[in-house]
């Protein structure tokens, strides 16, 4: 089954462009759950007709996805979501994650937080993402 | 194999002392949605006209589908359609009078597409030309320029006089045009909303050149702003590499910059131990930050 291309939205004047605002939706969908293993993502052309946008810029969007490993091209069928595991090792994932921390530690810095403050802001942070799980 | 629908090398145009254009370089390869954009008198309609034949160019080389713009033949000129920026017509005409002319002079003219057009666009077909508004007499110039299914639209400020849904009619009409991506399109344009949507390049001219051309999502990618706050005051010498424009106040400063990558962001963040938030420009943004930095 094909996913229905109104759940998509993409905001012209911003500043990101529009072929990266339909990635990350698609990643998003697949993030919460709304977008499976096996799902279809819509045509490039219904895509592109729904958000009235060039047809080559949800192509681009897809040749990305498929070039990251986020979906698959299936002859005359279009782009299937595919099972995605992140196969890197722990020191690479948590190198990403670190990235991520470094401004928001640098900010907390600015703000005057001590470290047990820092810390007791994320441990915190933690147990509240893990009640939502 | 020469793939470029459109090629100017130092075009230049002077009207008298007057030098509009001076040395355009420019390369639009087939399938590309051109947005050609620059503030009023940077010379969109005189490049355009140029690239059509209707103005010999005073020096610099120019070809159009790989011929010279000033001797097109006639199977060039049919494959073109160009929609300039006031619409003249008989005003003793009507709406479908007109159509049936102009389709006159082509071989290949869609007289089922234009009825299309006519209705997608609300146009009467029995109306009187003197009887129209100035975005009817655009919609109807658009329905002309491209009644004969060209391959390359030139279309000068296709936008500028129609009201919000006129233009989505046309920006849907450009979109289904593009589909098979054989077809090319140059527009000339200060509203850079309907740009985003369709264009796949962008063509920012200031001053009788073109100061960037390349593809509209490159362009956005790698032209940002960045907010700097550092623990103690910025120097007036502060400075951030291909900067185009730089505010310092006090301990922050707002930079616009060319082209950014992580390099930069890591160099300012470690010279100054400061924050560096990068804010993304949407076109209209990009676009009078570059205009700013002449």
């Amino acid at each position: 089954m094909s996913l229905p291309p109104q759940l998509f939205r993409v905001a012209t004047s911003s500043g990101v462009p529009i072929f990266r605002q339909i990635m990350d939706q698609v990643r998003a969908l697949i993030a919460c759950g709304d977008l499976a293993a096996g799902e279809m993502l819509p045509s490039t052309r219904e895509l592109a007709r729904e958000l009235e946008v060039n047809m080559m810029t949800v192509s681009k969007a897809y040749s990305r996805l498929e070039a990251d490993g986020v979906v698959e091209r299936v002859r005359g069928l279009g782009m299937r979501v595919v099972e995605i595991r992140d196969t890197r090792s722990a020191t690479e994932r948590k190198r990403d994650f670190q990235e991520l921390v470094a401004p928001a530690l640098h900010r907390a810095r600015q703000l005057g937080l001590s470290d047990d403050q820092i810390l007791s802001v994320v441990k915190k942070a933690l147990k509240d993402s893990s009640h939502e799980q | 194999m020469n793939n470029d629908i459109i090629r100017t090398s130092g075009l230049r145009k002077h009207f008298g002392k007057n030098e509009v254009l001076r040395g355009v370089d420019l390369a639009i390869p087939r399938g590309a949605v051109v947005g050609l954009l620059g503030s009023n008198g940077a010379g969109k309609s005189t490049l355009i006209k140029c690239l059509l034949g209707l103005l010999k160019i005073s020096a610099g080389t120019a070809t159009l589908m790989g011929e010279d713009p000033w001797n097109l033949s006639a199977h060039t000129k049919s494959r073109i359609g160009y929609v300039p920026q006031v619409v003249h017509l008989y005003p003793w005409m009507k709406v479908r009078q007109v159509i049936e002319y102009t389709g006159a002079f082509y071989a290949n003219w869609d007289h089922a597409w234009c009825r299309e057009l006519l209705d997608q666009w609300d146009l009467d077909g029995a109306a009187w030309i003197r009887n129209l508004s100035t975005g009817q007499l655009q919609r109807l110039g658009l329905i002309l320029g491209m009644g004969h299914r060209p391959d390359l639209y030139l279309l000068d400020e296709p936008a500028a006089s129609l009201d919000p849904s006129g233009r989505r009619s046309l920006l849907r009409s450009l979109l289904e045009i593009t589909e098979d991506r054989e077809h090319s399109i140059l527009f000339s344009t200060h509203i850079t909303s309907d740009l985003e949507r369709i264009a796949s390049h962008v063509a920012i001219m200031g001053n009788g050149v073109i100061d960037y051309f390349g593809e509209l999502d490159e362009l956005k990618d790698s032209v940002k702003r960045i907010r700097v706050h550092s623990p103690v005051d910025l120097p007036p010498d502060f400075s951030v590499p291909g900067a185009l424009r730089t505010e310092i106040n006090g301990d922050s400063a707002i930079v616009a910059v060319a082209a950014v990558n992580d390099e930069v962001i890591d160099g300012i963040r470690d010279r100054w131990d400061a924050s560096v938030d990068v804010e993304d420009l949407n076109l209209e943004d990009i676009f009078l930050e570059l205009h700013d930095a002449q």
